[in-house]
Order: C-alpha cells, then structure tokens, then sequence
C-alpha cells in the first residue's frame, strides 16, 4: 500500500513529462500559419489545425540549403528570394519546392505565404500575456440561448479559418450575474481583421426593389476565390477619386437553385432600358452588408425573369494611394467571401474589451518567473532544512515539491490549457499550500514519535484532518472564479483547484509513505 | 544560551498567563484596518483604489530601453489629456525595462483614444507592433468589480461553510472566520495606506489569501480541540510550531516574488499576500489562541456549575 502510492506518484510524473516532452536541442522555426494561394500552399504546406501540439508542429529546417535557427534568420533567407525563383524548403517533415510569387495582396514584395514563430522547446502553451496576441471580448446584443452561443462560436471559428487565421481559442464565457460573451484569442492578429470578421454579423442580403432575393450563407452554393475568377475587376480597375484612390473587386458565386427562382421572380417584372446595344433592368440589384449598402449593379436585360445561378459580385476599397486602395479592395473582397462562405452569425455583436499584447515583455516575463521560482525553491529548502535538521524528513519535502511543479505543467499542457501570468500565480499558491500541508504531516509524524504514539495510521490520519479541511477551505475559496467576470481569471482558479487536488490525492499520501519508509528503518 | 533560555521562557510566561491582554493587539490591527477602510470610502467613494480595469480605461505596457522618470511620464499625459493617469516602471538588474501607464480614457470616445496613441508612440519612439494595449470599457469594468466582489463574498461564504462542517461548534469556527476576516482587511488597508492600485489579479489574491490564512487557524483549532494529549497550552505551543513554520516559508516565497518580480499582476498578488500572512501571525496565534481558550475556560466553568 505504501509502495502502491509511491508508485502512483512516479507514474503521474511519467505521464507528465510525456505530455510536457521537453527538448532542449530541437532547432529551426515552426510554421504558425499557411496563407491560402501562397506559394506555400501551392507547394503542399499545410496550415497547422488549431489543436497541434507545440512539439508535433511543422518545423523549417533549411531554405537553400541554408540553415535556419531563428526568426530573424528565416526572414533573413526569405529577403534575399527574387520572383519566380524555385526555393527548396525543408521541414522535419518533408522537403518541398516552391515558386517564389508576389501575394496579390501584397506591394511589390515577394510573399512565401508563410508565418513563423520562434521553436518551443516543451508542451507548455504560453498564455497571451506571455506570448503576445490579440484578445477580444464579444457580447451579444441580446440574451441568447447556450445552443446559440455555440452556433455562434463555431460561426467564428469557420470565418477565421476560412480567412486564414490559426491559433485562435475562441470560447463562450458567462459570468454570475448571467451576462455572455464570447472570449477570442488570436496569436498575432491584427485588430482590424478581428473586428471585422467577428464582431460584423455578416448580415449579407442582395435586394431588387427592396425585396430580399438572396442572401449570405445557405442561399450561396459556392464562392469563387481564385484568382481566375476573383480579384480586381478587370472592368473597372483603379482609378482617382476626390484625391485618393478607389479600385473595384469582382467575385463570382453560385446560388442554390432555389435563390435562383427568388431572383427570376423579382425580375420578371421589369422594365428594359435601352442603353447603345445593351439594355438593362429599370431596377439594380443592391448589396448589403449588415443593413449597410456595399455596391449596386446593373442587371443585364438577358436576365429577365431567368433563373441563373451564377452571379458576379463586386464592391470597392479607397486608399490613399493606388497600391493602397488596391491593398484594402482586396481586404474588403477577402472578408465579404469569408461572411458569404461562412454565413450570418445568429445575434449581433457588440466588442467589449479589447487587449493586444506585445510579445516582448511575454519572454523577459517568463525568464524572470523562472528565476523566482527557483529562487524560492532554494529559499523554501533551507528553512525547511534548518527547522528539521533532518534530511529524512525535509529531503522528501523539497522532492515531492518539484514533482509537483512537473505533474502540474503537464497537466495543463496535457489538457491543453494556457498558461499565463495567472496561472503561474496558481502554480505558486498550490505548490506553496502543498509545502505547508507537507510540513503538516512531517509535525504530526514526529509528533507521534515523541508522544510514543505507535499506529502510523493515526499519526498520518490526524494529518490528513488538517489536510482536507484546508483543502476544502481553498476549493470553496476558487469554485466562484471559475464562474466569474467572463472567465478571465479562470485559468487561475483552475490551475490553482488542479494543483491542491493533485496535491491532495497524489502527492500528499506519497509524502507519508515516503518518510514513513524513510523513519521505520 | 541560558539568558536566551530565560527570555524565551519569559515570553512563553506572557503568551501563557497574559492572552487576554495580549489580544489587545490582533483588535488593535482590526481597528486601524477599519479605520483605514471607511477613511478610503470618505474620501474616495470606494473601499479600495480601483485600476482601470476594474473602472474601465486604457492600459498601456511600453518597452523602453532608457530610464524615465515615472512622475515626469505621468505629468506629460494627465496634463496633455486632462484624464487620471498613473505610470508604474518595470525594471530588470537597475535597467529599466518597461512603463506601464494607465489612463482613465473612456475607450467608446476614439478621437480621444487615437490621440493618446499617437502622444505615446511619439513620446517613447516606438510603432504600435512594440507595446501592449489593454481597453476596458467603464460599463464592462463595472461589471467585473461586481463580478469580482460577487466572487469573492461566494468563496468567504463557501469557505466558513467548509469550517462550520469541520467542527460543528460555534465560537472556534467564527473565531477561524475572524481571523482570515481581519487578514483580509488589514492587507486591504495596507493596500489603500499605501496606495497600491488594484485590478483583477488583485482581486485574486485576495482569494488566495483565504486558503492561505485559514490553513493555520484549523490547524490550530484541531489540535486543541480533537486532541487530548498534554495541557491545552502545550498543544498551543505545539501547534505554533507547525504553524509558524508554514508561514514563515510562505513569506520567504512571497518575499522573494515581490522583491524580484517583473510583473505588475504578481507584484499586486505578492504584496497583498505578504500582508495577509503577516497579519496572520498575531490574527491566528494571539487573536485565535485567545478565543479559542476563552471559550474553552468557559466550557470549563459551565461543566463545574452542572
């Protein structure tokens, strides 16, 4: 029995660091996100699905035959390709070929299409605060039900894949008072593209005098995102306008045979205007994004009162200069496809609390967290040294300390979870509770001795009395934050309920076995 | 060796024979945490320093790699912008690091929001890729006070509940309670004292610290009251043993997180949990000792009369 719980103890550590699987040596970058039409995905670079483990990403190893060991090298390599120029990339993976090409939504510039982040080297997924992102709080404008705030997260997954961005959490959260939100995380996301593609309702509708004919989502059977039938229309280009620039898009979609009959119903009816050897409709069709006009367009007069499934959409960009209003059209394109793909989120959104964190306080924080930690560890083995003078019973003290910090990482990486500034605050408190409780049974144990009470079990059971009312106390204590406020400090809570109940229930009775293995002899 | 013997044994007299005087004490820190608390409320409306966000507004967390002046920083934006500003310096080996400044700017009004971006993108040099925005709005900070307070009255309660069932007599478990009570006010008065602003790590910590406070207390309250060995004093003396030693390691650790730290959300947590245990010292081992053997005295005479 005694052995048994030592041994459950080195079984949680093993299952720990596989699931932390530290490695120091791993070199390269890892590939965080694969832009769609790149020349990256062109070459077969898949993008990363958002649940990847840290250590199964895809890593670059070479560009060229050139090794790669940071960011700053990566991008190094990258700056000297010149257009169409073959580059040979190699992975952990695989090795590929890609054809260097200008992102169409890019200046001048050549684009791999590929975004990198510097190596882990454990598990460990680092929080925003420590790595830098974006987090965005979204409510809805109206009370909705717990199966709708699901849809509605889902939405939003799909839109920020279908727009190509990885590493997101998006998760819904309430709070006591029963307000919702929805919590977004994004690593390194700009706030435009966030606020646009989540907190727009994507509320598409195409209206021929004002009735609706179809609209975003399950009237739209296929959207067309190549550059064969998407991009800036060839029709009407870029051109001035009051002192800046102003450039239209065009896309072509497919409707569902049904939208298709809306549409020759709303036609039927309607007046030809001649126009030189064209005519066209008397009424437009008009398209509106969220209850806002996007663009209007003419109906050519063939397609009176016919059911056609194919249907061009077009809308414009401004910019400053030409190459900007040609950078924003193909924005405005890109997010009007993902919300026609994606359809229309349930409820409208309001943004209530935007955070964008720079990742460069994130490391100098991590280094500085380490270095307490191991400062107070030092500090916590002499005092406990000093008390006991004993290494029997203070040497296990320190040991079952550190397998604890072990066992609670690898939960957390295990099971996903991020962890930030706060959790690390949790990580303190559990451990911090788990030497007290340890110093518990280490008085109880000696106690027993001098008091010649000779049944270890009482001895270890008046321990444990102490024990669980304490850790009840500091449950009851944590259990509203799991519940509060949005959830924001509920990674602290839940690190912090994780790391007394595995204190509790693994590490703590081990301690008792150990020294009394260690005392008996 | 013989003259420290007799000191220690002097004190252990006083601990012993005098507790009743000595409570003087732990009430007397009661008092002035009182007293500090409804000064805070007078003065400002509210019983602690709030932080923007928890009272909404903007905080901004920028590199520098020259040393500023915190009072200059704070001067330079509160008179440019006519809004409550604070600046707190992050620092590594003497270097400064970083400058967190906080501003009460309503983030709906933008024009206001832009300007001050812009103010601090040229005052420090730096491109808005290179430091941290965080924006609460008022409505959402409100909430989250609520929220929090909600929170934290929920786990105080849930707490006293778990040391009701532990021991199932009144005065010993409300004299537990009391002591993690007057923890937790004398580390929010030394925060209003020396005012310290408070945001939801804060908040936290205060949470944290009813774990912490009331580990010793049922520590204590078992060991006199389910054992049977020795005098009641004995099992006190003993219990302090335990006890202290739990502390003193947790103060060490706290110590050395406020001392050392870089981070403003650990460097809030640690000092209020250094002030709690601190407090925890004279709450548990004077205020708690001495209820707990008025109580028991008592019980004593009551079991004579009948």
């Amino acid at each position: 029995m005694k052995n048994f719980r030592v041994i459950i103890v080195l079984i949680a550590l093993v299952l720990s660091l596989i699931a932390i699987s530290p490695n120091p040596f791993v070199e390269g970058v890892s590939i965080k996100n694969i832009k769609q039409n790149s020349s990256a995905s062109l070459a077969g670079l898949q993008n990363p699905l958002p649940n990847t483990r840290q250590m199964s990403r895809e890593i670059i190893l070479e560009i060229n035959n050139k090794d790669i060991s940071s960011v700053k090298s990566y991008y190094e390599e990258v700056d000297k390709i010149k257009l169409n120029q073959t580059i040979f990339l190699k992975t952990n993976k695989a090795q590929y070929r890609l054809v260097s090409r200008v992102l169409d939504n890019e200046t001048k510039s050549v684009d791999l299409g590929i975004s990198v982040n510097e190596v882990s080297y454990t598990n460990i997924k680092k929080g925003l605060d420590l790595e830098g992102g974006t987090r965005v709080l979204i409510e809805p404008a109206e009370q909705v039900s717990k199966a709708y705030l699901a849809d509605l997260t889902s939405t939003m997954e799909e839109r920020l894949n279908v727009y190509g961005l990885s590493d997101i959490v998006i998760k819904p959260a309430s709070d006591l008072t029963g307000n919702q939100y929805v919590v977004v995380e994004i690593a390194g996301a700009n706030e435009e593209d966030v606020r646009e593609l989540l907190a727009k309702q994507g509320k598409f509708e195409a209206k021929i005098s004002n009735t609706t004919v179809f609209r975003g989502g399950k009237d739209v059977s296929y959207v067309c995102r190549t550059a064969d039938c998407s991009g800036i229309d060839p029709n009407r280009g870029c051109s001035p306008f009051q002192g800046s620039w102003v450039c239209g898009f065009a896309f072509s979609i497919a409707l569902t045979p049904d939208a298709a009959e809306a549409q020759a119903n709303a036609t039927k009816n309607l007046n030809i205007i001649k126009e030189g050897q064209n005519g066209y409709l008397s009424e437009k069709l008009i398209l509106y994004l969220d209850d806002r006009k996007v663009d209007e367009l003419n109906i050519g007069a063939d397609l009176k009162g016919r059911a056609v499934t194919d249907i061009q959409i077009s809308g414009s960009g401004f910019g400053l200069t030409e190459q900007e209003a040609a950078f924003n059209t193909l924005a405005n394109m890109k997010r009007l496809q993902t919300i026609l793909i994606t359809g229309t989120l349930p409820v409208k959104l309001n943004i209530v609390k935007v955070d964008t964190i720079s990742s460069y306080l994130g490391s100098v924080f991590i280094r500085n967290s380490l270095f307490i930690g191991l400062l107070a560890i030092i500090t916590v083995t002499i005092i406990i040294y000093l008390r006991y003078r004993n290494l029997k019973t203070s040497l296990p003290i320190i040991f079952i300390m550190l397998i604890e910090i072990i066992i609670l990482l690898g939960f957390s990486s295990a099971i996903g979870w991020n962890l930030d500034l706060a959790g690390i605050a949790g990580i303190i408190v559990a451990v911090g509770t788990g030497v007290n409780d340890q110093i518990v049974i280490a008085d109880e144990i000696l106690r027993g001795e001098s008091r010649q009470i000779y049944d270890w079990k009482k001895r270890i059971k008046n321990a444990f009395f102490i024990i669980i009312s304490a850790y009840f106390t500091l449950v009851g204590a944590m259990l509203p934050l799991l519940f509060a406020g949005a959830g924001l400090l509920k990674g602290f809570a839940l690190i912090t309920i994780a790391g007394i109940s595995i204190g509790v229930f693994i590490t703590r009775p081990a301690y008792a076995s150990i020294v009394e293995i260690l005392l008996r002899e | 060796m013989g003259i420290l013997d007799n000191g220690l044994n002097r004190i252990k007299d006083v601990y012993d024979k005098k507790y009743k005087l000595l409570l003087i004490i732990p009430f007397a820190l009661l008092i002035f945490s009182i007293l500090q608390i409804s000064y805070q409320v007078y003065s400002t409306g509210d019983f602690l320093n709030k932080d923007v966000s928890l009272k909404g507004g903007i905080t901004f967390t920028v590199p520098v790699n020259k040393d500023y002046n915190e009072d200059k920083v704070t001067q330079h934006f509160s008179s440019r912008f006519q809004v409550g500003t604070s600046t707190r310096v992050l620092t590594s080996g003497g270097k400064q690091i970083g400058i967190i400044l906080q501003a009460e700017i309503d983030p709906n009004n933008e024009e206001l929001s832009q300007k001050f971006l812009k103010e601090i993108e040229s005052y420090f040099g730096i491109t808005d890729k290179d430091y941290s925005i965080e924006v609460t709005g008022p409505t959402l900070g409100r909430s989250f006070f609520v929220e929090l307070l909600l929170a934290s009255g929920l786990a105080f309660l849930l707490m006293s509940i778990v040391v009701f069932i532990s021991f199932r007599t009144f005065i010993p478990s409300m004299a537990v309670i009391l002591a993690a009570f007057s923890d937790i006010l004398f580390a929010l008065a030394m925060t209003n004292a020396l005012n310290i602003k408070i945001g939801a790590g804060g908040i936290a910590a205060f949470l944290m610290l009813i774990g912490y406070s009331v580990d010793t207390d049922i520590l204590l309250s078992t060991r006199v009251l389910k054992r049977a060995e020795g005098t009641v004093f004995e099992r006190i003396v003993e219990a302090y043993k335990t006890g202290i030693t739990m502390t003193i390691t947790a103060i060490a650790a706290v110590t050395i997180g406020l001392v050392f730290t870089q981070s403003e959300v650990i460097r809030q947590i640690m000092f209020i949990l250094l002030m709690g245990l601190l407090a925890d010292i004279p709450n548990t081992w004077i205020q708690n000792v001495g209820i707990l053997r008025l109580y028991l005295e008592r019980k004593e005479k009551k079991m004579q009369v009948r």
